[in-house]
């Protein structure tokens, strides 16, 4: 048992990995371990050729995993969109660790983030004794891949400012990367491209300057297709949530996940389940993730100030949280739901009237 | 005997047209034999005439009832339609080889008489398109489809005869029949003759699949018999062009006799054929023509493409389609989704990209990952909007005819002259006029026109001009794409209108006419559509304006042909979001959308007041309004008529009433908004201050208190108000003002249990009337 708390995937699922690797007969492009098709098979799960199982590792449109892998098989560089909680970050990883067998680059972009952190930066010790040299350049997981010939991958692109963004244009464009202060470049080894995550329906984020996103083929992982799976990805991770936190989980959790997930995701389509009357947005992206924050909220109101009893008032508050993003357009929207679809719906006049008390 | 080549296609397939242009070159065929009704042959040469642009259908009717009808369509594409070009212009005989429209139509007919026999309530019977599915291409419009929901066995069943190389396809996981024609048929590993492969793979196919109906072996035999024939009298090799379905069977030999055993019995049924133009959109399976491809776009593209630069000439052609939409896409992006689209081929092990790899890259690539914007561009693209034309020497059109039909049930004459005409729809034959007139005008065929026109539901009687044009003729035979008959084109082309109207109030209007012209299937349609975009709609305009035509469906409309339940559910959901977003509304408006907001209003509320029965939604509505009412932004005009409404549903009490007049007329408000807030409140209720005391009161010590220069000012707001008043009302205001009559009510309500109340008492007053009128005689 390792001491550490989570190890990269590509140790986790090193015996996968190898089993592939050993029966893989498929080209591969340089630079890569594995023959993109072995790649689109370690993410989607099956069998390698010795029979080994390999765990699916994203569920969903294999169609869009191939499209990814495609991507990266051309050196364009891939950028992975979608609304938090739909597994980008953990198909970077996992497309990095297949592809190059090392997930350990990353640059982390936030609001904070500067050139020096993207491009390179100095040892100023260095820098006072040498004067400017390669020495004294320190080389960020950007600059390390692209001398490698590795993946490098940005987490949350558009958190980082956009003029920070844009210095990564001739990396992409031009596969090298000027250090006008050495009056020097570095040049991209074969093999190096970028996956980058990104988020564009949330508050906080720049957007990407069309010069850059022209720069990237853009895939979207969507949230779960159908009613069943979602409810039982929130069921799962609110039930591992629930021991780490030491919360006990009631009986009707699951009840209660059910009736969550259904008015997320008839808010969220902008339809009823059964496809009857159709429904505004709110404006905030009401993820599978946030229906795990408000049964966590629900949960914990439960457990210190409601006896461990799991009921609607304690729920209803943090969905109202949830879908009001907006104080005037989105609680329009939900007045709206609740008005002509919670309020005639069997089984949900408690939270169809916890809420109105709150709107 | 010459020797017989049969070429099995892929309906509607791109690929095997171009192999079979190929093929026939190569062949040069005595004489070219399709699969198509045989009695349509004689017009079939007419397809190569110049003036002839796909996509046309053939179409087959039954004389007595056009409503009988069989459309089969061609695109350019389609191999059948490049056999025919090559025969025409290679100057060979050309004939179709299937069994006889009239065999088709006589089978309806039996089917009919059937399911008359059967069904005692003929209402059942809606007509509709045939959506069970057919192998030779046809789309059939019958009179009995509804009474034959289509089980998803006998589904793949006809997919796999209509389309086997589809489901082929479909089952080595390709969306799109074409590129695995291409990537299997065409690049196959050992090179052979296309349709000899194609045989083969039918051959196994047809071993494992379950044995043909009746009808299948009537038409096999009757091709193999046709081809016999042309075999024996043919000066050169004979070319059968069918479905690659049909292949195995033609090839096999079986004896004359058997043959012509199968076709024993014929139904037989007068007919009649011609070309009709066809749209794109028609072609698609989407449309509900189940032999039609998934993409005719794509299919247009195959063909006038050469395989060599067909993907770029995609992607450019969805770049083009995208800049026209407003999105700017340079071409380095489309060649990076040209590299992407090989790239996905390789993953995906294909030998190229084919229509999935490259709508997978333009999603990446061109659209930023954005699908949906490759939905809104992909309707353009795949399904597009081209409609054909036939020359002016086809034979006559079946809705011409009907027309012809219908008129003369109607004793109605196409006259030159104006003339005017009343109906009254309480009897049979003024209804039938209406509604054929009301179909016409549908139609684009303005040969009525009404007189007193929005009104038709609510009274018995409608006036109508009269008055025909040459150009009527022609405007009628272009609807024939639509249907065959007046009732199926209209229906047809209502529901092609609804299906891309995005004003909610448009919409409701149109849905309203529509059940006025009783075109059941648009109705439905069209509540199916309001319902969907009453919930995107948050403009209180557009949903004050569905609320009358809406009122007017639910009062006025037939139950049969909706169901009554959804719509009233709709019409309470639309009073409650109207509600919900008019105190917004009403805010910050100029003089022009005051004006309408206030009609809008009001004609809402009296639209409310005719259709919805229920407290509960009637009680949001008014609280909606008396929000509006003390919200001081709201614009005086809209409050005045709000406080109106309020007042004469007795919401408003006489005591407030006037103290609300009195506050919005005090003088510390400008005079501007005080008159506007006094038009809006007495607008076409002079009478009331006749009546009402208190309120002739407020008014009263309102203009008393105003200064000569004002009092000018208002003098013509307050003619306006005043002038709905005839002299004698006018001088009874006069006794009243000086004191010399005494008060009255002030309004008059429907009382909420009207409904239950009034039956008992309608029977009591019938009672002594009839009692009266009986005496009155002995």
């Amino acid at each position: 048992m390792s001491e550490t708390l989570r190890l990269p995937v590509e140790k986790t699922y090193e015996t996968e990995l190898a089993a592939l690797a050993a029966g893989d007969d498929q080209a591969c492009p340089t630079g890569w371990v594995l023959s993109p098709q072995a790649v689109v098979t370690y993410l989607m799960g099956g069998k390698a050729a010795d029979g080994t199982v390999i765990s699916p590792k994203y569920v969903g449109n294999k169609r869009l995993i191939e499209s990814a892998v495609a991507t990266l098989a051309t050196d364009r560089a891939l950028l992975l969109l979608g609304v938090p909680g739909t597994a980008k970050s953990w198909v970077s990883e996992h497309l990095t660790a297949a592809i190059t067998g090392d997930s350990t680059m990353v640059i982390q972009c936030t609001s904070g983030t500067d050139e020096n952190q993207v491009r390179y930066g100095w040892n100023y010790a260095q820098l006072l004794a040498k004067g400017p040299s390669r020495e004294a350049l320190v080389p960020t997981p950007l600059f390390r891949a692209m001398e490698s010939g590795k993946l490098c991958r940005l987490e949350e692109l558009t958190r980082m400012g956009s003029d920070v963004q844009d210095t990564l244009i001739t990396v992409l464009s031009e596969k090298m990367m000027p250090i006008p202060e050495l009056n020097d470049a570095v040049y991209a080894s074969r093999g190096f491209n970028v996956i980058a995550t990104a988020n564009d329906r949330d508050k906080g984020v720049n957007d990407l300057s069309a010069a850059l996103k022209r720069r990237f083929n853009v895939v979207v992982l969507p949230l779960p297709a159908d009613m069943e799976s979602e409810i039982s990805i929130v069921s799962q991770r609110v039930s591992e949530m629930a021991e780490s936190l030491d919360l006990p989980l009631p009986k009707n959790a699951n009840d209660e996940i059910t009736r969550v997930v259904s008015i997320f995701r008839e808010l969220r389509a902008g339809e009823t389940a059964d496809g009857k009357v159709a429904l505004k947005s709110p404006s905030g992206s009401l993820s599978t993730a946030e229906a795990i924050a408000v049964m966590i909220g629900g949960l914990s109101q439960a457990v210190y100030f409601n006896k461990g009893v799991l009921s609607a008032e304690g729920i209803a508050p943090n969905v109202l949280g949830a879908v009001v993003k907006d104080p005037v357009q989105d609680k329009a929207v939900l007045e709206e739901y609740l008005e002509t679809v919670l309020k005639k719906r069997r089984g949900y006049s408690d939270y169809y009237k916890v809420m109105t008390d709150l709107v | 005997m010459s020797q017989v080549h049969i070429f099995g296609v892929r309906h509607h397939g791109p690929g095997s047209a171009r192999r079979l242009v190929e093929a026939l070159e190569a062949l040069d065929p005595g004489i070219v034999l399709i699969e198509g009704p045989a009695d349509a042959s004689d017009i079939l040469p007419m397809l190569a005439d110049p003036e002839m642009k796909p996509p046309v259908a053939l179409l087959g009717y039954a004389n007595d009832a056009a409503s009988d009808a069989v459309f089969w369509p061609f695109a350019t594409f389609s191999p059948e339609y490049q056999a025919v070009i090559w025969a025409v212009r290679h100057n060979r005989p050309v004939e179709f080889i299937d069994l006889p429209v009239s065999w088709r139509l006589g089978e309806m007919q039996q089917q009919d008489i059937a399911v008359e026999d059967e069904a005692s309530d003929p209402e059942g019977q809606g007509e509709q398109s045939d959506t069970s599915g057919d192998d030779d291409g046809a789309e059939a419009h019958t009179a009995q489809a509804q009474n034959e929901p289509p089980d998803k066995l006998s589904d793949t069943r006809s997919k796999v005869d209509w389309d086997p190389i589809g489901v082929l396809a479909e089952v080595a996981g390709y969306e799109d029949g074409e590129s695995w024609w291409r990537d299997v048929i065409e690049e196959n590993p050992q090179p052979g003759p296309v349709f000899e492969a194609v045989a083969d793979a039918m051959t196994a196919l047809r071993e494992a699949a379950a044995a043909p109906d009746e009808r299948e072996l009537a038409r096999e035999a009757h091709m193999r018999l046709a081809i016999n024939k042309a075999a024996k009298s043919a000066s050169g090799p004979v070319a059968v062009v069918c479905g690659a379905w049909h292949v195995p069977a033609l090839k096999a030999r079986h004896a004359l006799k058997d043959d012509r055993a199968l076709l024993k019995g014929a139904p037989k049924r007068k007919i009649s054929t011609t070309w009709t133009p066809w749209t794109t959109p028609r072609l698609a399976n989407a449309s509900g023509y189940s032999a039609g491809v998934t993409a005719p776009g794509w299919c247009a593209h195959v063909w006038h493409s050469t395989p060599a630069h067909s993907s770029i000439r995609w992607l450019t052609s969805i770049a083009v389609v995208l800049r026209e939409a407003g999105h700017s896409i340079s071409t380095a992006s489309l060649i990076e989704a040209d590299r992407m689209g090989r790239a996905l081929a390789v993953v995906r092990g294909r030998p190229q990209p084919g229509f999935e790899e490259l709508r997978d890259a333009a999603i990446a690539v061109l659209c930023f990952g954005n699908s949906t914007l490759w939905d809104s561009v992909a309707a353009q693209l795949l399904v597009g909007s081209g409609v054909g034309s036939v020359p002016e020497s086809v034979p006559h059109a079946p809705l011409l005819d009907d027309l012809q039909r219908q008129q003369k049930a109607a004793r109605l004459k196409p006259e030159a002259l104006e003339k005017e005409l009343a109906v009254d729809l309480r009897t049979d034959s003024g209804l039938f006029r209406s509604t054929l007139l009301h179909r016409l005008n549908f139609l684009g065929v303005s040969w009525g026109k009404l007189t007193d026109a929005g009104k038709s539901r609510g009274t018995f009687r409608e006036r109508w001009v009269l008055r025909w044009e040459p150009e009527y003729s022609v405007a009628v035979v272009e609807n024939t794409i639509w249907g065959p008959t007046i009732e199926l084109a209209a229906n047809g082309k209502v529901s092609a209108q609804l299906a891309t109207e995005t004003s909610l109030s448009a919409l409701a209007t149109t849905v309203r006419d529509a059940m006025t012209a009783q075109l059941g299937a648009a109705v439905e349609l069209g509540i199916e559509q309001l319902s969907h975009k009453a919930a995107l709609t948050s403009d209180s305009g557009e949903l004050l304006g569905a609320l009358p035509p809406m009122a007017d469906l639910l009062r006025y409309g037939e139950a049969r042909t909706t169901d009554a339940t959804q719509l009233e559910a709709l019409m309470h959901r639309l009073v409650v979001q109207s509600a919900l977003a008019l105190p917004y509304a009403a805010r910050a408006l100029d003089t022009d959308a005051a004006n309408l907001m206030r009609n809008n209003v009001k004609a809402a509320d009296a639209a409310i007041q005719l259709a919805i029965e229920k407290s509960e939604t009637l009680n949001q509505w008014y609280e909606a309004l008396q929000l509006l009412l003390d919200d001081s932004k709201c614009s005086p005009l809209v409050a005045g008529a709000v406080a109106q409404i309020l007042y004469t549903v007795e919401r408003l009490q006489p005591a407030d009433a006037a103290i609300l007049l009195q506050r919005a007329l005090s003088p510390g408000v400008e005079v501007a908004q005080a008159a506007a807030f006094f038009e809006g409140f007495f607008d076409g209720a002079g009478q009331r201050l006749l009546y009402d005391a208190e309120l002739r009161t407020a008014v009263d010590e309102w203009l008393c208190q105003m200064d000569e220069e004002t009092f000018v000012e208002h003098l013509p707001l307050l003619r306006r108000v005043l002038s709905g008043l005839d002299t004698s009302e006018r001088s009874r205001l006069l006794d009243q003002l000086l004191g010399r009559a005494e008060a009255s009510f002030t309004s008059l309500v429907l009382s909420e249990n009207a409904s239950t109340q009034w039956p008992p008492q309608l029977e009591v007053i019938t009672e002594i009337l009839t009692a009266a009128a009986s005496s009155d005689n002995t």
